[in-house]
């Protein structure tokens, strides 16, 4: 007798737990990280994809017919957690799963969803061997590694560069190839490599390398590098600091209020990210949209990214008609030329990597200077 | 040479912060045989106080006033509300409540503050550089070594010239004594926790002033370099917190100034293995205590 009361209880707490899903709703299910390093990331880009979230179940759903339901779950920014928060999400009925900004938890994650059949795609991550490591399962949003590499490559050559140093960390896999892939495209179009420095994510210390970079004769043309927070603006003041003056080129991550803050000394960095708010724009569009509803401008390209990922799922399930995770993935894989607030984005004929233009900017008297905006020649992008 | 000269200087700044960093660390071991592994929280929290009050409009030596002053509030409520209740406790039970003081923090921060960075606006003029004949320094490097040596100093005079200090070395020797001889225990940890956060807010400013911004994680890395540092120089030795940050330091900066570039990225593993090194020979630490701590 007691043994069923228990049973019943138990029946009772998981039928409460579990989302009363109906036939018709797209269950999405978060892996993402509200804690730890990766937050930073994918806060903004889950706020940016709520918004479009609310206007989708405002209109009454997908096509108005599909609304959609959210169980969203943290990962401490933990590649186990991010596993077994996949499983979760799994075991609970979500269709799609969005993954964490960076590679490493969102390949513990599609290990699970692959073999589910379940679409993953990751908030931001860039490293172009993400679905190479997965399968054909996962997606990602956010322009690769390479592709940004190559965007400013271009850039330094037609500047007029000859000689570039780089400065990585192989701590993670953006830090380390972004540069190098810069490296190749640099040298394959007629630049010369002078070196290439490393340090150690976080330690903020700069001056053995500073020192060496001070001392090398001639001085390269322009320093590139990938690194972020905290490093990043350690490592220009250091390097000001000791009196080298060529210009740095930088990647995605350092699209922060941090480095617009940094006043003279961030003054003309060159860095690439995922879209520029030209007037008449949609981003221009988008930011107002984001003013009206939250009281405050974005200060970061991440949420209108997340917006887009909205619109991604919107369009891969509305040319699927079905909520079935198979016919969502072929939605998105076949997606092609999607107006995004950021710009056109197409998955058709990619790996899971998105062709996605890349906005080169410069950092201008505390503001953005829009450099260069557009897609590299495919054949100029290194093979990941 | 002049390059020589000019690591040596690196490596004299960085080793400062970590010496100042170890010598927070030691102080409060010295006392009740706690590693505080929120000491690093106590530098973000000092971050955010600068952050904040420079907001609000206040000018940059006042918000640096500030930061100490929240960081060695923080520091003694820190000690009042999580360490006091465990006091004498084995040093596992200590260690754990220092992680889980930590982890709360970090997660306070991200939940009520924001995950991601905020910037603090530095003055330009800490932008600037001195020179020195051939050699530059940074004026963020060369206020830290002025405020390293000037804060060891202090400190010195502190304990060898004041009353509270002499308990404070009188508690390190024997704190059963101590007490028998009258003091208040709860005075002299107070104290001890009070300069620790001083040390960790001046700590935390000078890691800020690089940086440029506060981030809910940043006082993680610090605080294992300050571990590192304090246990080679020997746990609870204060001169040996300043020397193995010190040391630290010079390992650190030599490495990555002169390692073959294929070995680079494997500096760090270097580091620890000198690290290990100076264990092997003197496994108490450079300059370790004769007493051992009994509460």
């Amino acid at each position: 007798m007691k043994k069923n009361k228990l049973l019943l209880l138990s029946a009772a707490i998981s039928a409460l737990s579990t989302v009363p899903a109906m036939a018709d709703d797209l269950v999405i299910g978060f892996a993402t990280a509200q804690t730890g390093y990766l937050a930073p990331y994918d806060q903004p880009n889950l706020a940016g994809l709520q918004l479009k979230i609310d206007e989708i179940n405002a209109a009454g759903g997908i096509a108005g017919k599909f609304p959609i339901k959210t169980i969203i779950k943290d990962t401490r920014t933990d590649s186990a957690q991010t596993a077994l928060v996949a499983q979760e999400l799994v075991d609970e009925g979500a269709q799609l799963i969005i993954t964490p900004c960076d590679a490493d938890p969102s390949i513990a994650a599609g290990m699970i969803t692959q073999d589910a059949g379940i679409p993953a795609i990751s908030f931001c991550a860039t490293t172009p061997t993400l679905p190479l490591a997965v399968g054909d399962h996962m997606f990602s949003n956010y322009p690769a590694d390479n592709v940004q590499a190559t965007m400013l490559a271009n850039h330094a050559i037609e500047q007029g560069y000859k000689t570039a140093y780089i400065l990585t960390s192989p701590d993670t896999a953006y830090t380390l190839k972004l540069p190098q892939y810069f490296g190749q495209v640099f040298e394959a179009k007629g630049g010369t490599l002078l070196g290439e420095g490393t340090f150690t994510m976080g330690q903020q210390d700069f001056s053995a390398e500073v020192t060496k970079i001070a001392a090398m004769n001639p001085q390269p043309d322009v320093i590139m590098t990938a690194a972020y927070e905290p490093d990043f603006p350690a490592f220009i003041r250091q390097l000001r600091g000791a009196g080298v003056t060529a210009p740095i080129i930088g990647a995605d991550a350092i699209d922060s209020p941090t480095t617009f803050s940094l006043g003279e000394l961030a003054e003309g960095v060159v860095f690439s990210t995922a879209g520029h708010a030209t007037e008449g724009s949609a981003l221009e569009a988008f930011n107002a949209k984001w003013q009206e509803k939250t009281g405050n401008a974005p200060d970061t390209i991440y949420i209108a990214n997340g917006y887009d990922l909205g619109n991604i799922i919107e369009a891969a399930v509305t040319a699927a008609d079905s909520v079935e995770p198979a016919a969502i993935r072929d939605g998105i894989a076949n997606l092609e030329n999607l107006a995004g607030v950021t710009g056109p984005i197409t998955f058709k004929g990619t790996n899971g990597m998105p062709l996605r233009s890349v906005a080169l900017v410069r950092v201008k008297g505390g503001d953005r200077e829009l450099v260069a905006q557009g897609l590299p020649e495919a054949a100029d992008i290194p093979a990941p | 040479m002049e390059i020589f000269l000019q690591q040596l200087l690196n490596a004299l700044s960085l080793g400062g912060t970590y010496a100042l960093l170890a010598l927070g660390l030691a102080v409060v071991f010295s006392i009740i045989g706690l590693i505080n592994f929120a000491h690093g929280e106590l530098m973000t929290v000092t971050g955010y106080a600068v952050c904040f009050a420079l907001i609000w409009g206040m000018p940059f030596p006042l918000a640096v006033i500030a930061g100490l002053g929240v960081a060695m509030t923080a520091a003694l409520l820190m000690e009042r509300v999580a360490f006091r209740p465990v006091r004498g406790a084995s040093g596992t039970t200590l260690l754990l409540t220092s992680f889980a003081v930590s982890a709360i923090l970090r997660v306070l921060f991200q939940n009520l503050i924001s995950a991601r960075p905020i910037p603090v606006s530095i003055p330009a003029s800490l932008s600037g550089v001195v020179t020195i004949g051939p050699l530059h320094l940074g004026m963020i490097q060369l206020i830290s070594i002025i405020v390293t040596l000037a804060m060891l100093l202090g400190l010195n005079l502190f304990l060898h010239r004041t009353i509270a200090g002499r308990a404070m070395r009188a508690a390190a020797e024997d704190f059963a004594v101590l007490r028998l001889m009258g003091l208040r225990a709860n005075s002299v940890v107070a104290t001890a926790f009070a300069i620790s956060g001083l040390l960790a807010g001046v700590a935390g400013i000078l890691w800020v002033a690089q940086r440029g911004s506060v981030d809910p994680l940043m006082g993680a890395l610090p605080v294992l370099k300050a571990f590192i540092a304090a246990i080679i120089g020997g746990l609870g030795s204060l001169s040996g917190a300043v020397a193995g940050g010190f040391l630290l330091g010079f390992i650190e900066v030599i490495l990555q100034a002169y390692l073959p570039e294929s070995l680079l990225p494997y500096r760090d593993a270097f580091a620890i293995l000198l690290v290990i090194s100076v264990l092997l020979f003197r496994p108490q630490g450079l300059l370790a205590r004769k007493t051992l701590v009994k509460l």
